[in-house]
């Protein structure tokens, strides 16, 4: 479980990410627990077929990932209002993707304390490929 | 290539608000936990039913974003409906949009409905392409509460 985080304690500008390991066990995974089963994803054959590098990592399994960081930041008594992703561009599995946020807008509204966000995936030389924004609600001490 | 479009046809037009789908989802609690370990959460409040009751859970809590599967029937087709003829044969997954509203459990029954929120034609490096948004309501059966909300965003081209 991870330690509560207060409204009072952040700050606009701050970022959190956690960094995750793409390979294909964990793609594999994704399929039975989402029921997207297309080949592309964990086929090597089929993905190349397809004119693909190799394999890629599934866009909602990425979508997913932020909501998981954004789970995690907000503690047991803080909530998830929502969150939205764009897929730009396709992640080759076997590599690490980080997965981040970064507070752009720390504001109260209807008795709520409420925190915005830019959130993204980036491939380990940068590259921005899932942009999206969130709000989250955090406890105030 | 589909020939280019001056406009949305009208069949497309009378699209906009029409249900798509409607599904029934189950959330068991194997798969809650196949989508923690696949998303990558180590707390075992999503894995062990006693650890969540311990913290005030009433069952064993369904990570944000995970509302079940649809059940799955071999003998029937999608659920999707064809609202209208689409011209264009290329299809991208532009988005995804996720509003949680109620905490979701194992064991929870879900019914979602989909609809058709807008459609528009754009211009792009890919061509011409169709828009489409939707929205997913999922509303428990056990209690009517409107669990969630998810808007996705659909190219065509």
């Amino acid at each position: 479980m991870s330690e509560q985080i207060y409204w009072d304690d952040i700050e606009e500008g701050q970022e959190f990410s956690l960094i995750e390991p793409m390979d294909s066990q964990r793609l594999v995974i994704w399929a039975a627990a989402s029921g997207d089963f297309y080949q592309i994803h964990y086929d090597d054959n089929y993905a190349k077929d397809n004119k693909l590098p190799d394999i890629i990592v599934h866009g909602a399994l990425k979508g997913m990932l932020v909501g998981r960081l954004l789970d995690e930041w907000k503690g047991e008594d803080g909530s998830i209002k929502n969150w939205d992703v764009s897929y730009r561009g396709m992640d080759p599995a076997r590599e690490d993707l980080t997965v981040w946020a970064k507070i752009t807008k720390k504001y109260q509204e209807n008795d709520e304390n409420l925190v915005d966000l830019d959130v993204g995936v980036a491939q380990p030389d940068g590259t921005q490929t899932t942009p999206g924004t969130a709000t989250v609600s955090l406890p105030q001490r | 290539m589909a020939e280019e479009l001056d406009d949305l046809t009208d069949e497309m037009k009378a699209a906009v608000g029409v249900e798509t789908s409607r599904a029934i989802y189950e959330v068991t609690t194997q798969g809650i936990r196949t989508f923690a370990r696949s998303v990558g959460y180590t707390d075992t409040k999503y894995y062990d039913e006693k650890t969540a009751r311990n913290i005030g859970y009433s069952g064993l809590p369904s990570p944000p974003g995970f509302l079940g599967m649809p059940i799955y029937d071999p003998n029937s087709g999608s659920s999707r409906r064809e609202i209208f003829t689409n011209p264009f044969n290329r299809r991208l997954n532009g988005g995804t949009e996720v509003e949680p509203i109620e905490q979701v459990y194992g064991g929870d029954v879900l019914e979602a409905v989909t609809r058709i929120t807008s459609l528009e034609l754009a211009k792009g490096r890919l061509g011409q392409m169709l828009i489409q948004s939707n929205e997913t309501i999922y509303t428990r059966q056990s209690d009517n509460a409107i669990v969630a909300k998810t808007r996705g965003t659909g190219i065509s081209y």
